[in-house]
């Protein structure tokens, strides 16, 4: 028999979120995510264009900001559950590129009640191994995962 | 040299609405997007959340294309990201048709610390589900950036 109980989440403040890794950011999700954007910036796509912007930033593509974002959507998934993220708010330091292996991270910094839901407030981030953090911002994630 | 909008082109930009529209997340596209992601599908034909960036854009009846035309972006390349805020209310669903508006929320001149002239734009869109439910809210900030390429 299945048991479809939910099953509580129990962290403290401190505790690390258990990491999601990027070992390869490719350039070929970047072109479909770019077709189902409908965003015409060749920054994701044209090596090229890349290539020539006085940034230093050689012959590879721009990965998409939302696509590095859903890295830590990924994390926050496998962490607590499908359904239990509540709000994301991401900046944007620096570019992710194209072959780059990235690793979403983040801790958790309060632990609060809302409308009877208990609720995890988590910095989160996404970093590379030789620049640091890429992304960075905030989560509030639900302490419950949908069996 | 790139001529800069007057700052009352840019200011006159704050409470603009977008035409608003409906959207559904098809099967199909999920399932592209969330391989772009690197994650599986996710159960009960839940929408992965990285939809909250084109979905809000799109099902308004506006572009990435025309959001940069509104202020008069340099070039496609002249756009930086500022923050991208993704407030979700409950999972969004495949084959669902949202109901999505959006509007302009902030439009100003600024500098940043190295002096330079930029507009700051906020973009905020909502989408309400098939029961009236307020099942998401997205808000993008971009900086739009004055002869810096």
């Amino acid at each position: 028999m299945v048991d479809n109980k939910p099953l509580v989440i129990t962290c403290k403040v401190g505790d690390k979120i258990p990491e999601w890794i990027m070992e390869r950011v490719c350039p070929e999700r970047m072109r479909t995510m770019a077709a189902i954007l409908r965003d015409p910036n060749p920054l994701h796509w044209d090596r090229d264009a890349v290539a020539a912007l006085p940034l230093g930033l050689g012959h590879r593509t721009i990965n998409q900001g939302p696509l590095g974002l859903s890295y830590m959507v990924n994390m926050l998934h496998l962490w607590t559950g499908p359904e239990s993220i509540k709000r994301m708010v991401m900046r944007f330091p620096q570019v992710v590129l194209d072959e780059e292996r990235v690793v979403a991270k983040g801790v958790v910094v309060a632990i609060r009640e809302e409308n009877g839901a208990r609720l995890a407030d988590c910095e989160i981030w996404l970093e590379q191994a030789e620049r640091g953090r890429l992304l960075e911002g905030s989560a509030t994630v639900e302490l419950v995962k949908q069996a | 040299m790139n001529t800069i909008p007057q700052e009352s082109e840019i200011t006159a930009l704050l409470g603009h609405s977008f035409p608003g529209g409906t959207y559904k997340i098809e099967h199909w596209e999920n399932f592209l997007l969330t391989g772009c992601t690197g994650a599986e599908l996710l159960p009960n034909g839940i929408a992965h959340p990285v939809a909250l960036f084109h979905v809000p854009i799109l099902g308004s009846n506006t572009s990435i294309a025309e959001m940069f035309a509104l202020g008069q972006a340099e070039s496609d390349l002249s756009i930086i990201p500022e923050s991208y805020d993704w407030e979700m209310f409950e999972p969004l669903k495949e084959e669902v048709t949202y109901t999505i508006s959006g509007k302009i929320i902030a439009a100003e001149r600024r500098k940043n610390e190295q002096g330079q002239t930029y507009d700051w734009l906020q973009f905020c869109f909502e989408m309400t589900s098939p029961e009236q439910v307020l099942s998401a809210r997205s808000t993008i900030t971009w900086q739009y950036t004055r002869n810096t390429l």
